[in-house]
C-alpha cells in the first residue's frame, strides 16, 4: 500500500514537471517577443534598455501600414463571410440523413487535416486555371475556404444537442422556413457560431502559408511581409515594429476571447437558473 | 428539419471546386509536361519522376520523416501525461489551463520561429535575459525543439478532449476487479483514448513533416525538408528544371497529399465526424 502511494505521488510529480515544461516551451518564445518589442535596439541582438518607441512607430509611422491594414481587413471580412456561410452549410449538413452527413463531414475535414502547404498550392493552381489575378480577392477566398470547415466543426455539436421538434414547432406556429431557422435554430446554436467565428478570426490573422501561395507578388499580409523582410538579409528591412504589432494583436485577442467567454458563461449560468425548476 | 437539406448543396459544389478540381489538375501536372502558363503543350511523361533520383530530394524525404517522427514521439511522451494531468484537474482550473495552452498559438508563427532563432544563437538577447547560451542553429536538435514548441498543443488538445470525456467509473470498476495500476492504464485508459492519440499524432506529424519556414530559418537552409523543395519549385525556380519545376512541385505535393489521405482514412476510422479535430 505504501509503495502504491509512492507510485501515485511520483506519477503526479511527473505530470506537474511535464506540464511546467510544456508551458515553458510554449511561453519562452512569446516572452522573448514581448521583450524584443520593448528593447531599445533595431537589430535585437542584445538587450539595450527599455523603450516604447516601437509602439509609437507602429501608430505614427507608415512602415508596416499596408500589411497591417491588409491583414486586419482580410481577417474581418473572411470571418464574417465564413461564419455566415459556415452556419448555413452546417444547418444543411446536420439535416442530411446519417450516411450523407458523415460523408459531408469527411469532406469538410479534408482542409483541416491537409497540410497548409498542400491547401495553399491547390488554391494557387485553381486560381491560375481560372486566371484570377493573385491579390486581395484570392487571399480573401482562400481564407474563407480554410475557415469554413472550422466554423462547421464548432456548430455541428450544438446542432446535435438541439431538439429537432423545436424547428417543426416553429413551422407549425406559422414561421416560414427561413424565419424558423432565424428565430429557432440560430439562437440555440449561437455559442457554436461565436466560437467558430473567433477561431476563424484567429486563424486568418496569423496565417502565413496559405496567404504566401495565394497572394502573388504585390499583396502582402503581416506574415508574408515578415517572411520577405527576414529573407532579405543584406538590406534588411525588418523592424522591431513587428514585435510591437504582434504584442498588441496578441493582447487584443486575449481580451476579446476572455470577454466573450465570461459573457458566455454568465449566459449559461442564468440559463441554467431559469430552467432549473424543471425536475 | 429535412427541408433544410438543400443548404448543404452549395457547400458540396464549393468543395468540389476547391478540393477535387485542383487535385485533378495536380495529377495532370505531375504526370505530364503541361504548363499552367503556356497551356498549349500536353504530353504524358514520367520525366518529373527524375526528381526522386536526386540526392537532395531523397535527403529531404528522409529528414522530413525522421525529424517529424522524432518530434511526434517527443510531443506524445510529453503530451499524454500533460493531457491526463490537465483532464483530471477540477473543472474550473482545468478550463483556465487549457486556455493557457491555446494562447501562445495566437502569436504570429513567423515571429515565434524568429524568437527560437534568437534563443538558439549563442550570444543573443536571450543570453542577456536568461543567462543561457545555446548554439543550436543549423542543427537537427534545434529544429526538433522548435517543432515541439510549435506543434505540442496540437498533440495535447485531442488527447485532452478524449481523456476529459472518458468514463472514469470504468477505471474504478477495473480497480475494484483487482487490476493493477499498469493494467488499468494499458487495458482501460489507453484503448479508450486511442481516437485522441490517432488525431494527435496526425495533427502533429503532418504539419511538422510539411513545415518549410521553420527548417529554413532554424536550419539556416542547411537542412531542407519536403516543404522547402515544394516552396522552391513553386515560388523560386518557376522556370527551372527545364521549365517543368511546377510539374515537379506538383508531383511532390501529390506525394504529400497521399500521406494526408492515408492519415485521413485512419482518422475517419476512429472519429467519423471529426469531433477530436478542434
Amino acid at each position: 500500500m505504501k509503495r502504491r502511494k509512492q507510485r501515485i505521488l511520483m506519477a503526479k510529480a511527473m505530470g506537474v514537471i511535464l506540464t511546467v515544461m510544456t508551458f515553458l516551451i510554449l511561453y519562452v518564445p512569446i516572452l522573448l517577443i514581448l521583450m524584443l518589442s520593448l528593447n531599445d535596439s533595431a537589430r535585437g541582438y542584445q538587450w539595450e534598455g527599455f523603450t516604447l518607441k516601437w509602439y509609437a512607430m507602429l501608430f505614427l509611422d507608415d512602415i508596416m501600414k499596408d500589411p497591417i491594414v491588409n491583414t486586419i481587413s482580410i481577417a474581418i471580412l473572411s470571418t464574417i463571410i465564413s461564419t455566415i456561410l459556415g452556419t448555413i452549410f452546417a444547418i444543411g449538413i446536420h439535416a442530411l440523413e446519417k450516411k450523407r452527413r458523415v460523408r459531408m463531414m469527411v469532406m469538410n475535414n479534408v482542409p483541416v487535416v491537409n497540410p497548409d502547404i498542400v491547401t495553399g498550392i491547390s488554391l494557387m493552381i485553381i486560381f491560375s486555371i481560372l486566371s484570377f489575378t493573385l491579390g486581395f480577392s484570392t487571399v480573401l477566398i482562400a481564407h474563407v475556404f480554410f475557415s469554413i470547415p472550422y466554423v462547421i466543426l464548432n456548430i455541428i455539436p450544438k446542432l446535435k444537442r438541439l431538439d429537432p421538434n423545436l424547428y417543426e414547432a416553429g413551422l407549425d406556429l406559422g414561421c416560414s422556413r427561413i424565419e424558423a431557422v432565424w428565430r429557432v435554430i440560430i439562437p440555440n446554436i449561437s455559442t457554436g457560431i461565436l466560437t467558430g467565428a473567433l477561431m476563424a478570426f484567429t486563424m486568418s490573422i496569423d496565417d502565413f502559408v496559405i496567404t504566401y501561395f495565394t497572394s502573388g507578388n504585390e499583396y502582402m499580409n503581416v506574415s508574408t511581409w515578415l517572411y520577405a523582410a527576414l529573407a532579405r538579409e543584406g538590406r534588411n528591412s525588418f523592424t522591431p515594429v513587428a514585435y510591437a504589432y504582434n504584442t498588441i494583436i496578441f493582447l487584443l485577442t486575449i481580451i476579446i476571447i476572455v470577454f466573450v467567454n465570461t459573457r458566455k458563461e454568465r449566459k449559461v449560468r442564468t440559463h441554467e437558473k431559469s430552467t432549473s425548476f424543471t425536475p | 428539419m429535412k427541408r433544410l437539406r438543400f443548404f448543404s448543396v452549395p457547400y458540396l459544389a464549393w468543395m468540389l471546386i476547391f478540393i477535387a478540381v485542383p487535385t485533378l489538375i495536380l495529377i495532370m501536372l505531375a504526370f505530364s509536361d503541361y504548363s499552367l502558363y503556356y497551356p498549349s503543350r500536353f504530353e504524358i511523361t514520367w520525366v518529373n519522376f527524375q526528381i526522386f533520383s536526386q540526392s537532395y530530394m531523397s535527403k529531404a524525404i528522409i529528414y522530413s520523416f525522421g525529424l517529424s517522427i522524432i518530434t511526434t514521439l517527443i510531443c506524445f511522451v510529453i503530451g499524454y501525461p500533460v493531457a491526463y494531468y490537465l483532464a483530471n484537474l477540477p473543472e474550473k482550473t482545468r478550463k483556465i489551463w487549457l486556455a493557457l495552452l491555446i494562447v501562445p498559438l495566437w502569436a504570429n508563427m513567423l515571429l515565434r520561429i524568429f524568437a527560437w532563432e534568437k534563443i538558439f544563437t549563442p550570444l543573443s538577447i536571450f543570453t542577456d535575459l536568461s543567462g543561457l547560451s545555446l548554439d543550436l542553429l543549423g542543427t537537427n536538435t534545434g529544429i526538433v525543439i522548435g517543432m515541439v514548441g510549435m506543434y505540442l498543443p496540437f498533440m495535447i488538445f485531442p488527447l485532452f478532449s478524449v481523456l476529459e470525456r472518458m468514463d472514469y467509473s470504468l477505471v474504478e470498476a477495473a480497480k475494484d476487479l483487482g487490476a493493477t495500476d499498469l493494467n488499468v492504464f494499458f487495458k482501460v485508459i489507453f484503448p479508450m483514448s486511442l481516437g485522441g492519440i490517432v488525431s494527435g499524432v496526425i495533427m502533429t506529424m503532418l504539419p511538422a513533416m510539411t513545415s518549410f519556414v521553420l527548417p529554413a530559418r532554424i536550419g539556416l537552409g542547411r537542412i531542407n525538408l519536403i516543404g522547402n523543395i515544394i516552396e522552391s519549385k513553386f515560388m523560386k525556380e518557376v522556370m527551372g528544371s527545364g521549365g517543368l519545376s511546377i510539374n515537379v512541385g506538383s508531383l511532390i505535393s501529390l506525394m504529400l497529399m497521399l500521406f494526408s489521405v492515408i492519415s485521413f482514412v485512419i482518422i475517419t476510422r476512429f472519429d467519423k465526424e471529426g469531433e477530436t479535430l478542434i
